[in-house]
């Protein structure tokens, strides 16, 4: 008898050590206007939910250059001469502060939208903000990557640590008191991997890591994000393609409307009215930006690598040479595409071999899955009907961050990020 | 009775067929770890071989686009005068200027530009806008005080631009080959004779004595196109792409597009 209560005494102990849950953020206390995961992923926040922010005239902040690979001054050709040096931005406060790094999501730039937000918010509440450009954008894939081809998610984060060191040296007169790291979307996968370098590298030793909505299986993600251009819509015929349906729809809004305004508030109001888009057409419209970016990196990865896919090795590129007939090539490759043709080619040759399902491993949340168990200072928030998540992975996060995870029940892909109740859970998590 | 049963199974099949076949307002099944699958939302195309993407992207690089090799080095000389002069000069201004003062110098020159506002609202017969940029010039160059400060948009009467090209698109005039003027951008043929005529325009009527004080003046001119560059948000590099030029291209044309037919 008492053998069996010291038992059950011994297994309860155990599940209760287990079973540090996630926090679940309840639909009807959260408030957040969006149900439909497709509207949320493109409208985001409506202007008056989001949090008040500093202007950009009220920022202390630049651009500099880093001069990462000096080589391809003279490797690249000349049109590409803007992205030589990498550009960063940074948001210096007038006093001693702790610093953030801002890791911006697949095929961005240090300025994209969800980036110049997390500035906003970051610097009104004290912090030294840097910005960085993701690794898959084209502007790093040509000033800052060795390799050039993004997508084994280690090596990107040896690049972007190595960017993170120079912006460091180049600011090493900024009194800075601790950093921090944060990324959305693909930039949180490479927050993760950038705070599992430091633990052996030291340079920032990081106090706090957040990651906002990041995949967790990165083959499930894009191949859901290339499915996105195969849903069936309505309205495509003969003689009108998807653009045109969407700009008639537009068109026909603002002459409703009677004026063109374009602000914060646009695309909230369009999909209010009566020119709304249905959940597939939104699908095709978030697919089409993920395939522009696939076609970015594919074309940029096969240039600088020389492979010859899409344009051939020795082909004489000036400033005025056409570039469209390599666009249209580009254009015919999905993230998929990418991965088969250009990464597991370089990955198998670098690597000794190794299947598909290795690499999902070695690229994905997987690989680091008993170092974020074990770190306290990692948390993640994530949405319950972000597409770039497939079924058991918000299983794998539960498991993984366990009381670390907060799962919001509506937002679609980083949609609710600029919701005041996620911007105050944001502020929180590095104040505490 | 057999008719009607017929008759009924018929209904039955018409409205099934009618029937909204999306699967939108299916109820959301939520996993065993709370995920709630919203790509199960989506009707697919069932063999995941639709070629639309591709189909509506290589159509939309379809423009007209006779002297590309000579656009595209204008876009790069653009590019580098953007970066190395013109938003240098544009951080200077916000550096040494408050923020009222900016603002009063975007609505001066705004107020001016409502004069070929409102001469190519009335050339398209566009009654009720012309009389709303009537209304704007009126109440902003002498409540606001010849345009210093923009008393109508928040009456209710908001900027809305309209320019000599759009004229000629409104009567039918197709755009022509796409151009990169030096210094000012993405246009094309037809955009360009119209921004010949709207200026030609500008200075015979000379409102406020402006353009005849800036032909002595050049610093005015320096003026407003620091100006001009401080409204605009269009930064180069911002679309992050190897093919920017295309993409600024095809939205260039077709915002001109829309902004003829709204």
């Amino acid at each position: 008898m008492l053998r069996s209560l010291r038992c059950a005494a011994l297994l309860g102990s155990l599940f209760l050590s287990a079973s540090a849950l996630a926090v679940d953020i309840d639909q009807a206390s959260y408030g957040f206007p969006l149900t439909n995961p497709f509207e949320a992923t493109i409208a985001t926040t409506p202007p008056d939910l989001r949090p008040s922010l500093p202007s950009n005239d009220e920022i202390n902040q630049s651009d500099y250059t880093l001069n990462m690979r000096p080589e391809r001054e003279f490797s690249l050709p000349d049109n590409f001469w803007a992205v030589k040096k990498l550009t960063y931005r940074i948001a210096k406060q007038d006093h001693a502060a702790p610093l953030i790094f801002l890791i911006s999501g697949t095929g961005a730039r240090f300025d994209s939208s969800i980036n110049e937000y997390l500035k906003k918010l970051y610097y009104q509440a004290g912090y030294h903000v840097v910005q960085l450009s993701s690794p898959t954008s084209f502007d790093f894939m040509s000033a800052a990557s060795r390799f050039a081809t993004p997508g084994i998610t280690q090596e990107d984060a040896e690049d972007m640590y190595r960017v993170m060191q120079a912006v460091r040296a180049q600011n090493a007169s900024l009194p800075v008191t601790d950093f921090y790291l944060s990324g959305y979307s693909l930039g949180a996968l490479d927050a993760a991997f950038v705070s599992k370098l430091d633990e052996t590298r030291h340079s920032f030793n990081f106090k706090k890591v957040l990651l906002l909505n990041p995949p967790v299986n990165l083959y499930t993600s894009i191949t859901n994000l290339d499915r996105l251009v195969q849903t069936e819509v309505k309205g495509i015929n003969n003689t009108t393609t998807f653009y045109e349906l969407v700009l008639n729809k537009l068109t026909r809004y603002f002459q409703q409307k009677g004026y063109i305004d374009l602000n914060d508030a646009l695309l909230y109001d369009f999909q209010n009215s009566k020119q709304h888009l249905t959940n597939e057409q939104m699908a095709m419209l978030i697919g089409t930006t993920f395939r522009f970016s696939a076609a970015d990196i594919a074309f940029t990865s096969d240039l600088i690598n020389r492979r010859g896919l899409i344009i051939p090795p020795k082909y004489p590129i000036t400033e005025g040479t056409s570039l469209t007939p390599f666009l249209k090539r580009a254009l015919q490759c999905d993230f998929d595409c990418y991965l088969t043709e250009q990464v597991i080619p370089m990955w198998r040759a670098r690597s000794d071999g190794g299947s598909l399902l290795q690499l999902v491993d070695q690229v994905s949340l997987y690989a680091l899955k008993d170092y974020l168990h074990a770190s306290p200072k990692i948390a993640v928030m994530h949405n319950a009907d972000d597409v770039i998540l497939g079924p058991g992975d918000l299983g794998f996060l539960r498991q993984t961050f366990g009381d670390r995870l907060t799962v919001y029940p509506l937002g679609g892909h980083c949609g609710n990020l600029n919701y005041r109740v996620n911007a105050d859970a944001m502020l929180e998590f590095f104040r505490g | 009775m057999a008719k009607y049963l017929l008759l009924l199974a018929a209904l039955m099949c018409a409205s099934v067929a009618n029937a909204d076949n999306s699967k939108a307002h299916a109820p959301t099944v939520v996993g065993a770890d709370g995920f709630k699958e919203p790509l199960s939302k989506l009707k697919f195309n069932p063999g995941l071989d639709q070629r639309e993407f591709e189909r509506s992207s290589l159509t939309a690089l379809n423009v007209y686009d006779p002297l590309e090799s000579w656009n595209r080095r204008v876009y790069h000389f653009n590019y580098r005068f953007d970066q190395w002069v013109f938003l240098p000069v544009v951080d200077g201004y916000r550096y040494v200027t408050p923020s009222f003062l900016r603002t009063g110098v975007s609505n001066f020159f705004n107020n001016l530009g409502d004069v070929p506002n409102l001469l190519n609202s009335l050339l398209q017969l566009k009654g009720h806008r012309s009389l709303e940029t009537t209304g704007r010039l009126l109440v902003n160059t002498t409540l606001g005080v010849a345009g210093l400060w923009d008393p109508a948009t928040s009456m209710g009467l908001p900027r809305q631009s309209e320019d000599f090209g759009q004229t000629l698109g409104f009567y039918g005039v197709p755009g022509g080959a796409y151009l990169v003027l030096p210094i000012l951008g993405p246009s094309n043929l037809r955009d360009t004779g119209g921004l010949l005529v709207d200026y030609s325009a500008e200075s015979q009527i000379n409102f406020l004595n402006v353009s005849e004080v800036s032909s002595n003046h050049p610093e005015i001119w320096a003026l407003r196109a620091v100006d001009k560059r401080y409204q605009t948000s269009f930064r180069y590099g911002q679309m992050n792409s190897p093919f920017e030029y295309e993409k600024v291209r095809y939205i260039y044309t077709e915002s001109r597009k829309l902004q003829i037919a709204e």
